[in-house]
């Protein structure tokens, strides 16, 4: 059982435009049965904070290619992507390469 | 027939993306721990990806030795990552010690294209001043213009100038060498030349450009900016496609740039193409059919211009290094809409590339590179063309015209295609397409073949390359295009037919002379 | 009511030119469209009179266009050909089967001459017995290079002067997008090669659909009632053409003319003048035009005679050259060249068919190139 958790979610590079052009999002994650990793974080991030057109962010279960993920400000890739296992106070930034966001 | 032509069996598939390792070292200094994956698997530390980055940026310009000491290099900064990165390496460059330094004099320049891009007025001026804030703790000199300023602009600006450099390549450490022993001779604690050069630009306090607007009463110019933006509207309304919009932009913006850098004096815009942008930029001119000026458009350096040199420092760093940069070294970037943000993906050609590639490379890492560098493969020069004659270019984009029609070559092959589904005899209605249709304001519409506007259109067209004339076919109102690019086209129509007379002429001479003697 | 067709002004268009935009009734796109293939063939200097020109017909809409309109051209413009049907058989049962019936049809319909040389009688190996050893990747690989010999090998027992095949616009537009993506320098300019010169084979290739559209093509076959068989290769889905081919169909679901626009482009490009080619030789086993000293199809057939059959696939240059100097492979090795693990059991003769003997006199074996032929 995951306790409730705090994050410190970031969008940036145009990717903040689908989320009312906010770029900060300081969000509790409620308790669930499995522990949170980045690939529920999306998803809650697509019910929760996703304002408008989902698959300019997500596609499948991942980010959508050209949307970079750091974790703690560090490559998601050398954090084990969508099972990095979040912790309390991470800070997860998405930074969109595309143009035009 | 089968997917797999036999052109294609020797090749090797790309590799597909290996799996993540975790917990890794820095492969450089193989001690902290690393923040970030570069190419296919390298991981940095801060410390090292910072200085491989900044180091990446000069070699990059003395690698290919195009910048001189002392020259004026107008940086082109659209707010975004690349661009925004560049301006940061510029910076790092000319406060570096003496023997790292880099020795010219830059200024910067930012276009406003928020009238096209579906900004309001008050979003644009939001955007202004955080950018003018950027600019401003530059310290640079900087240039802000509106994309209206297109319709204030010279037909000059579609010439070639003619420009012999200071001297052959070779010249170029002699000229280092000479730039620093006369900046030793000078030294006597007060600033080098180019520190005071700047600090005076900085005294006077930064240029608004503004072509036409000068002495103008505040009211008054307000109203001629705001008859130039309705222009600017009425212009891009009359692209019928996404795509051609994205050109035509591209277009203008460039000419804009170019004007600046020429009234400043400026002999270099840097633009911050980043190595993904360029990839992007590859496939996309090619499926809009500039295969031909592919390495112009994405090359190292582009000398399109002649006095003007556009050059791409910022080529070699993937999007991911440059918003990796950006975030962990605090580099201020400021969004601004585009023309397809928040566009449907599959608006233009550009957009189906860039998803494609990007698709692509979440798959093979590879992709990105593999496409960038087999750009670099490319010649600036077409195969046959003598270096005798000058070659005619493009009227909009000023690339040599691609547009000979060659015996068994697509190009012949689409006009015969037009030729056979148009109606022999020229008196019946246009073929297909009525343009300008709810419209009427618009006077002469031009796709009408009867009406007069069909002639300016058969005569724009032969003076475009193959790549302008798909976007001016989607433009269905030529009126509309700024004055500066009609009256070119219309000086450039007035020559070629006064040399076809003098040819007549000539040739009639030459007929009757023998019969005489 | 559809508009009026552009061309005649009279009848209803019956479909829209991806390449132009024009609307076009039947009649007339049926009449444009020979036309465009004829001014291809004058402009490309394709064809000299007198000649003997193979049509490569694999039975699919392409081929079959294509041997079509070039009977029909022939006669309506005296081009003064001799033509003939061949084809290829990789031995893939379900597909090849069916497709080759297609063009036994077509070829008692047009009274062409048929010849079908087969991977089997060629190589020994069929694509099927390939796939087996190989498993679901990489099979692309061995058809398309098998096929380019055989083409040129069938051209040859024929007696032809040159290839006709069935390649048309969207094929050209996928190969520019193609070497791109794979960095395939050296094929960038030869990929859309428009003269008689253009193949890299033995015998001189042409490609008079080059400037066709594929949806033309199909609604060519369609209005002319041309019987051809349709259904992808079950092999090539795992090709990595196919994301090339996947873009290609977006671009010009955005912009028509966009595969036209990728054929000028493809024919423009041009290559640094410093870049150094690889030289071309012939293979020394079996005299066929190579850059290396075996050609790609005696690599990848000593792979698969070794039981190694990834030995011509990757970069193994290391793994080949111990092979050639005789040093054993390791366990590892041998895995990595796509051996079978141990234990698992060995792979079954194929049955050899009236044709696959060894002693026919253009077995691969006895075959030598072009170059030993009086041609």
């Amino acid at each position: 059982m995951a306790a409730p958790m705090s994050l410190l979610v970031e969008f940036g590079g145009g990717a903040e435009l689908l989320f009312d052009g906010v770029k900060k999002h300081q969000v509790t994650l409620p308790c669930q049965p499995e522990p949170w990793d980045i690939r529920n974080l999306l998803k809650w991030i697509k019910q929760n904070l996703l304002k408008e057109r989902p698959e300019l962010f997500i596609q499948g279960d991942t980010v959508r290619p050209g949307i970079l993920v750091l974790i703690n400000d560090a490559d998601w890739e050398l954090m084990g992507e969508l099972d990095y296992k979040l912790q309390d106070q991470d800070n997860v930034v998405f930074i969109s390469t595309l143009h035009g966001g | 027939m089968c997917q797999a032509q036999e052109e294609y069996g020797g090749c090797d598939q790309p590799r597909r993306r290996p799996r993540v390792s975790c917990a890794q070292k820095c492969m450089k200094c193989k001690e902290a721990s690393p923040v970030l994956v570069i190419r296919v698997g390298d991981a940095f530390c801060k410390a090292c990806f910072r200085e491989y980055f900044v180091h990446k940026f000069r070699a990059m310009l003395g690698k290919n030795r195009a910048i001189y000491p002392g020259e004026k290099v107008l940086l082109a900064l659209s707010g975004g990552p690349a661009s925004s990165s560049m301006l940061r390496q510029v910076q790092e460059g000319l406060s570096r010690e003496t023997a790292k330094k880099l020795r010219f004099m830059p200024g910067i320049i930012y276009v406003d294209e928020g009238a096209v891009c579906g900004q309001s007025l008050a979003e644009r001026e939001k955007t202004l001043l955080q950018l003018e804030t950027v600019l401003q703790a530059s310290g640079f000199p900087y240039h802000l213009a509106h994309l209206e300023e297109v319709f204030d602009l010279p037909s000059s600006i579609l010439q070639r100038v003619p420009h012999h450099p200071a001297g052959p390549k070779d010249n170029y450490k002699e000229a280092v060498e000479g730039f620093i022993r006369q900046q030793r001779q000078e030294e006597g604690g007060g600033p080098s030349v180019p520190e005071r050069q700047i600090q005076e630009k900085l005294a006077k306090v930064s240029v608004r450009d503004a072509p036409g607007m000068e002495g103008l009463a505040a009211p008054e110019a307000r109203l001629l900016a705001a008859v130039r933006t309705e222009q600017l509207i009425r212009l891009f309304g009359s692209v019928k496609t996404l795509t051609a919009k994205e050109e035509l932009l591209q277009t203008l913006r460039n000419h804009l740039i170019l004007h600046t850098a020429r009234a400043h004096g400026y002999s270099k815009v840097m633009m911050g193409d980043s190595c993904t942008r360029l990839a992007v930029k590859l496939l996309t001119n090619l499926s809009l059919g500039r295969g031909a000026s592919l390495a112009m458009d994405t090359g190292f350096s582009d000398d399109r211009h002649g006095d003007v040199v556009v050059v791409r420092p910022m080529r070699e760093y993937s999007a991911k290094e440059i918003a990796f940069y950006n975030h962990l070294f605090g580099v201020p970037t400021v969004f601004t809409p585009a023309l397809d943000t928040k566009a449907l993906e599959k608006a233009s050609i550009h957009r189906v590339i860039e998803r494609f590639l990007y698709g692509l490379q979440a798959e093979f890492p590879s992709t990105v590179s593999t496409v960038y560098r087999t750009g670099e493969k490319l010649s600036v020069t077409p195969g046959d063309a003598g270096p005798a004659a000058e070659p005619e270019r493009c009227l909009l984009c000023l690339c040599t015209l691609d547009t000979n029609v060659e015996d068994g070559s697509a190009l012949q092959a689409i006009l015969v295609s037009e030729r056979l589904s148009q109606q022999k005899l020229p008196a019946a209605a246009p073929a297909g397409r009525g343009c300008c249709l709810g419209a009427e304001e618009q006077r002469g519409c031009c796709m009408n073949t009867t009406a007069p506007g069909a002639d300016a259109r058969a005569d724009f067209l032969p003076l475009l390359c193959y790549g302008c004339r798909l976007t001016i076919k989607d433009t269905t109102c030529l009126e509309s295009l700024p004055l500066y690019v009609r009256s070119e086209a219309e000086r450039r129509k007035r020559r070629a037919a006064m040399k076809l007379e003098i040819q007549e002429f000539l040739l009639e001479d030459e007929a009757v002379t023998p019969g005489e003697s | 009511m559809p508009a009026p067709c552009s061309a005649c002004g009279a009848s209803p268009a019956a479909l829209r030119r991806p390449k132009t935009g024009h609307a076009l009734c039947r009649a007339c796109f049926l009449a444009a469209f020979e036309e465009e293939t004829h001014q291809a063939i004058v402009a490309g200097r394709l064809f000299r009179p007198g000649e003997t020109v193979a049509i490569g017909a694999s039975g699919g809409k392409d081929s079959t266009v294509l041997a079509h309109l070039l009977q029909l051209l022939d006669q309506r413009h005296s081009y003064g050909l001799h033509l003939l049907l061949l084809s290829v058989d990789e031995g893939i049962a379900g597909y090849r089967d069916a497709s080759l019936a297609a063009v036994r049809r077509h070829q008692r319909r047009s009274g062409l001459p048929l010849h079908v040389v087969s991977y089997r009688q060629l190589y020994g190996w069929s694509m099927d017995r390939i796939a087996r050893h190989l498993g679901p990747r990489n099979n692309c690989t061995f058809c398309g290079v098998f096929r380019r010999q055989a083409l040129d090998r069938g051209a040859l027992l024929m007696g032809a002067d040159k290839i006709a095949t069935g390649h048309n616009a969207d094929d050209v537009a996928e190969t520019v997008l193609m070497n791109f993506l794979r960095g395939d320098v050296g094929r960038l300019r030869r990929g859309v090669g428009t003269g008689p010169a253009g193949g890299e084979g033995a015998v001189p290739r042409c490609k008079p659909l080059r400037h066709a559209y594929e949806k033309e093509i199909v609604l060519y076959a369609y209005f002319q009632g041309l019987d051809y068989f349709s259904t992808e290769c079950v092999y090539a889905p795992q090709a990595y053409r196919g994301y090339a081919r996947a873009l290609l169909k977006e671009l010009e679901a955005v912009r028509p003319s966009a595969v036209a626009d990728l054929g000028h482009s493809g024919e423009r490009l041009s290559l640094r003048s410093d870049l150094r080619m690889p030289a071309r030789g012939t293979c020394q086993r079996c005299g066929y035009v190579a850059s290396q000293p075996l050609c790609k199809a005696c690599v990848l057939l000593e792979g698969l005679d070794r039981g190694l059959p990834k030995l011509g696939i990757g970069k193994h240059r290391r793994l080949r050259d111990k092979l050639r100097d005789g040093e054993p492979l390791t366990q590892e090795e041998r895995r990595r060249l796509g051996a079978p693990a141990e234990g698992e059991p060995p792979e079954e003769q194929e049955p050899r068919g009236e044709l696959g003997t060894d002693e026919e006199p253009w077995g691969r074996r006895e075959l030598r190139g072009p170059q030993d032929l009086d041609f």
